[in-house]
């Protein structure tokens, strides 16, 4: 069973605003899943859409084959979801908190203590579980809502910019929770963020979105092929063969583009041969980011020539 | 029927009001002054000023008692005073304390931004209004009693203390507390509720209860002026006639609900 099934996902909010158009990706059970774009992009809209919040204009989505518009309960009984704007009680303490919401997701309130008390120690907010929610900073009304959207063991977890205000330290451990959770439990992770470099660290597949529109959707080799799928060579050298394509980024270094790793040595060979002295020679593949803004750019030019071709 | 998820959030919400206490201590001193205070202002000026003193005439005037003047007069006085005027400003309580209740439960919820996390548990949105509705419901009446079981104690307290004896408590009393009570609880809920999408912050949401407070001092106005109109089957009557828009406004507010409505 698919975990998240999304096809022709439209919605248009009644001011007329097109939050997310014509969108269609899938989920595998256990899969980290990013959906990264920048803020407005449509992540939020897409999971209030799956959360069954919001209703869809066009199109349907399925969650663990369950209609989120048609059985929003039901849904939500197996998902939990860490957004921005959804906060919890001020003037109740870390631990209160979690009952409360342990009880409204049917657990019972010994079991919601129990579940609560070991969360707040796998977040390292065990000194602060009698504290009230007015008193904790940032980073820890994050990881309690975290805990929070954990307390039911749900089947799929929506993390919108899960790691916001949070410091390097605090990020390692809500990451390593993540690979965790997916690998050791197989909860699925819808994870929202705007930053790709985080993205790129402990996700499996991606979905790129800008303005509404799903640009792409796929794992990371996927993706690099709708761009480029081999490698760039950096080399700091003295000397570049001309009849070689080069890009020239610095004033010794120049970027190559190789199908494999095959043809690099042949080039060291040639810029050697030429009396070149070669200081430095990396060759990685295209990041998320290359990837995210190389589709922005072909999506606006298609766009642009789809204008020309129009006024022509 | 409620299950489970949805006591939680009724006792989510009572504990929200009984543990704050700045909360709690508005809810309960306005009803305390108008059950304790302002009785026991009549009680001493009925029962300590000397009977030709110009308060207790107009006192008399304003009640007709000039007739009977052979009872004892202070004694009837307080009892018109008791189970006649104190029942109109008891009526304010259920209200005050409902409205306060329903904005904070609603509208306090989307101001602090803990609504959007609500509606991510697995309750529909009804679930979630009637739940909401009950907690509200249930702490009005929390109030109610607590207001009228003070007023009771005092003023039989002082009646005993001045005057010797008990003042028996008529049968409007107990129409008020189980039937006029809840149902303009039940009202005023449903009035701040239809507004709360709408409402911007809890202080905007209360001010939907002057269409409740409004009839009420109207009717504390021609009761204290001499008219006299309070009786126990215009006390009934009320209580049906208001329950009735209750249930009404209420079928009428949770259909008009919507998750779009709350959060856009």
């Amino acid at each position: 069973m698919k975990a998240v099934i999304a096809e022709n996902l439209t919605k248009i909010y009644p001011s007329g605003k097109k939050a997310v158009i014509d969108t269609s990706f899938t989920l595998e059970q256990g899969e980290v899943f990013g959906f990264l774009g920048p803020n407005g992009a449509g992540k939020t809209t897409v999971v209030k859409l799956l959360n069954g919040i919001l209703t869809p204009t066009e199109g349907i989505c399925r969650v663990f084959d369950t209609d989120p518009a048609a059985n929003p309960v039901e849904v939500r009984q197996f998902s939990g979801v860490v957004t921005e704007h959804a906060q919890m009680y001020g003037d109740m303490s870390g631990l209160q908190n979690l009952i409360f919401y342990g009880t409204a997701f049917g657990l019972s309130a010994a079991e919601s203590k129990t579940r609560g008390i070991d969360l707040l120690e796998k977040l390292e907010l065990t000194h602060a579980e009698n504290r009230k929610l007015d008193t904790y900073s940032t980073g820890m009304r994050q990881r309690l809502s975290l805990a929070r959207a954990m307390i039911h063991r749900p089947k799929i977890l929506f993390l919108d910019e899960p790691t916001s205000g949070l410091d390097p330290e605090s990020v390692q451990s809500v990451n390593n929770m993540i690979k965790n959770l997916a690998e050791k439990e197989g909860t699925t992770i819808f994870l929202c963020t705007h930053q790709l470099r985080y993205a790129q660290e402990i996700c499996s597949s991606y979905g790129l979105i800008a303005n509404g529109d799903l640009l792409a959707a796929g794992d990371l080799a996927k993706l690099r092929a709708l761009i480029f799928s081999g490698l760039i060579v950096s080399i700091k050298s003295d000397r570049c063969p001309k009849d070689i394509a080069f890009t020239k980024t610095g004033e010794m270094d120049y970027e190559i583009k190789v199908d494999s790793e095959a043809e690099i040595p042949a080039i060291i060979k040639r810029i050697v041969n030429e009396e070149g002295n070669i200081y430095n020679v990396a060759a990685r593949r295209l990041s998320l980011e290359e990837i995210y803004f190389g589709l922005l750019d072909k999506r606006n030019a298609e766009e642009c020539s789809g204008k020309g071709a129009k006024n022509d | 029927m409620i299950n489970s998820k949805q006591i939680a959030l009724i006792k989510k919400d009572i504990r929200a009001v009984t543990t704050n206490k700045r909360l709690f201590s508005v809810l309960l001193i306005v009803p305390l002054v108008m059950t304790v205070f302002i009785p026991s202002i009549f009680i001493i000026i009925a029962g300590v000023v000397p009977l030709d003193s110009n308060d207790f005439q107009s006192l008399i005037a304003t009640f007709n008692l000039e007739d009977m003047l052979d009872g004892d007069l202070r004694e009837m006085l307080i009892k018109i005073v008791l189970n006649e005027l104190l029942p109109l400003f008891f009526m304010m309580i259920p209200v005050m304390s409902a409205s306060i209740m329903a904005a904070s439960s609603f509208i306090g919820e989307k101001e602090k931004r803990t609504l959007e996390t609500l509606l991510y548990c697995p309750l529909s949105l009804r679930q979630i209004f009637d739940a909401k509705i009950i907690a509200s419901f249930l702490i009005s009446q929390l109030v109610s009693l607590i207001s009228v079981a003070a007023m009771f104690l005092v003023v039989q307290l002082e009646v005993f203390i001045i005057l010797g004896v008990l003042i028996p408590v008529e049968i409007s009393w107990l129409i008020l507390l189980l039937l006029v009570s809840p149902a303009l609880a039940l009202t005023t809920i449903t009035i701040i509720v239809r507004g709360s999408a709408k409402a911007k912050s809890v202080e905007e949401s209360q001010q939907r209860s002057v269409f409740m407070v409004i009839p009420i001092v109207l009717l504390i106005v021609m009761q204290a002026s001499g008219l006299q109109i309070l009786s126990v089957w215009l006390l009934f009557a009320l209580g049906v006639i208001c329950a009735l828009v209750g249930f009404v406004l209420l079928k009428r507010a949770s259909a008009n609900f919507h998750y779009e409505s709350l959060l856009l």
